[in-house]
């Protein structure tokens, strides 16, 4: 587990390594916006394109990426089965028609639209886990914060996300640690042979010692920090964040059009009229 | 010494705040991803709904808010089912009336916490559920993502289910524990 992590503390050296905290904030988030507001097939395929080549660029550690790739996929696809199975008919909300090319029984049908729809929301998927990978392995956790800071969040929430981040790698170390501790006095944690009620006992016995070891160090953290005098300003600067350089104008410059066009997208189209469908290629009727 | 209101919802936001918010939201990405068993499409019967209770008892609602959202954002970030963020939010609604802890009067770091305070948490912690998933999500999912509404509803009522399991069985023992863990330091009185 501990070697899913991605996040990095040291900065990196290829060309997305180097662009500032906020034109990274700046444009994930714009990123986040885009993805979010559309089914539309046509806007989601060029970003998990764009930010495909993004990831590779960064040369991030392939052995970790293919471990939480596979899990990624493998949970998508089963959610994507979940979806099917509450809901067979659910492609018909979207494309406002229903072409029914075969059935299992009355309520397993296999319409074309639904197939579509579940294509498409898998692709949606993955490619937010893409532009979360390529936020991921280019950012620390110090120019994240900086780069919220630039947004105008108050600093003490930008600790929070930059603290947040910088202890989960921590956290999940303990957690592992106390599991394997628990297992080692005979407490059997394999998913297979136990029932659900005996899990949820088991959890809470791993619970119990990371939520006192995780808040036992608040206070150590804390005087750390006061120590050094933090929270004594309003206002607080960065030592991550550099002045901007030509790659970063070019980049606030892209984000900013793309913002622009989302902006404009949600007001056309999600908000009046109300938008009910979504893009399906071919009229299947 | 007695608090204003608006003081024990909002919290106080100095250091100690500030940090066991952020450990607070660390530990509900942690626990999402590897603490819990899923039990519907995209929910999961989950130890994470934990943090807002301690937080909430330790430092008020607003921290306890704040954790969840940003725990529930953590969690998205490393598992990779996509982005949330009516779920985010429904979560920061949870997490701010579950947190109201102080409110009635539960002083965990007192070690004040009975029968009378476990009643009152455990309706909170049913009706908590019942508006921030049944009411807080689907609108911000209408909003944001454009109806769906179906499997929305079937995500939620099984979020409730898992969630008031959760904060009942697990919760009150846990208060209990840290309270009385809290009470063995503080027979000191401030003069």
């Amino acid at each position: 587990m501990k070697d899913k992590f991605l996040i990095n503390i040291v900065p990196g050296d290829t060309f997305l390594h180097k662009l500032s905290g906020s034109t990274k904030v700046r444009l994930f988030v714009v990123l986040l916006v885009f993805i979010t507001m559309s089914f539309d097939l046509r806007l989601i395929l060029p970003v998990f394109v764009l930010t495909l080549i993004g990831v590779i660029s960064a040369k991030p550690n392939w052995k970790q990426v293919k471990v939480i790739m596979s899990v990624v996929i493998f949970f998508n696809l089963l959610n994507i089965f979940l979806f099917y199975v509450a809901n067979p008919t659910v492609g018909e909300y979207w494309c406002n028609q229903l072409t029914i090319i075969g059935q299992l029984n009355n309520y397993f049908v296999f319409p074309v639209e639904t197939f579509w729809y579940l294509f498409v929301r898998l692709i949606k998927m993955l490619t937010n886990f893409m532009v979360s990978l390529w936020f991921i392995t280019t950012i620390t956790p110090s120019e994240f914060a900086a780069g919220l800071y630039s947004l105008g969040v108050p600093y003490k929430v930008c600790t929070v996300v930059s603290l947040g981040f910088r202890y989960i790698p921590d956290i999940a170390r303990d957690y592992e640690n106390i599991k394997i501790s628990m297992q080692l006095r005979g407490v059997e944690m394999d998913a297979k042979r136990t029932k659900i009620s005996e899990r949820l006992k088991q959890m809470v016995l791993i619970l119990v010692p990371l939520i006192i070891t995780s808040f036992d160090r608040v206070q150590t953290i804390a005087n750390g920090m006061d120590l050094r005098g933090y929270g004594r300003n309003k206002k607080r600067t960065y030592y991550c964040e550099h002045e901007s350089t030509n790659a970063d104008k070019i980049f606030q410059f892209l984000t900013l059009l793309l913002f622009i066009f989302s902006i404009g997208y949600i007001m056309g189209v999600n908000i009046w009229p109300p938008q009910t469908n979504m893009w399906c290629p071919i009229d299947w009727r | 010494m007695k608090k204003s209101l608006g003081s024990l919802l909002l919290g106080k936001w100095d250091t100690p705040t500030v940090v066991a918010v952020a450990i607070g939201a660390a530990l509900f990405g942690v626990l999402m991803n590897y603490g819990s068993i899923t039990v519907f499409t995209n929910t999961r019967l989950t130890t994470a709904m934990l943090v807002p209770v301690i937080v909430g008892g330790l430092f008020g609602a607003l921290p306890a808010a704040v954790a969840c959202f940003f725990g529930n954002v953590f969690a998205d970030l490393l598992g990779g089912w996509g982005y949330w963020f009516d779920w985010s939010t429904g979560n920061a609604v949870l997490g701010f009336l579950v947190g109201m802890l102080p409110v009635y009067g539960a002083n965990i770091k007192e070690g004040k916490f009975d029968v009378k305070h476990a009643v009152i948490f455990a309706v909170i912690a049913v009706l908590a559920n019942m508006v921030a998933f049944g009411v807080v999500t689907p609108i911000m999912t209408v909003l944001l993502y454009g109806g769906e509404l179906t499997i929305t509803f079937m995500q939620s009522f099984a979020a409730s289910l898992s969630n008031i399991t959760v904060l009942i069985l697990a919760g009150i023992p846990l208060l209990y524990a840290l309270a009385k863990r809290y009470a063995k330091g503080t027979n000191l009185s401030r003069e």
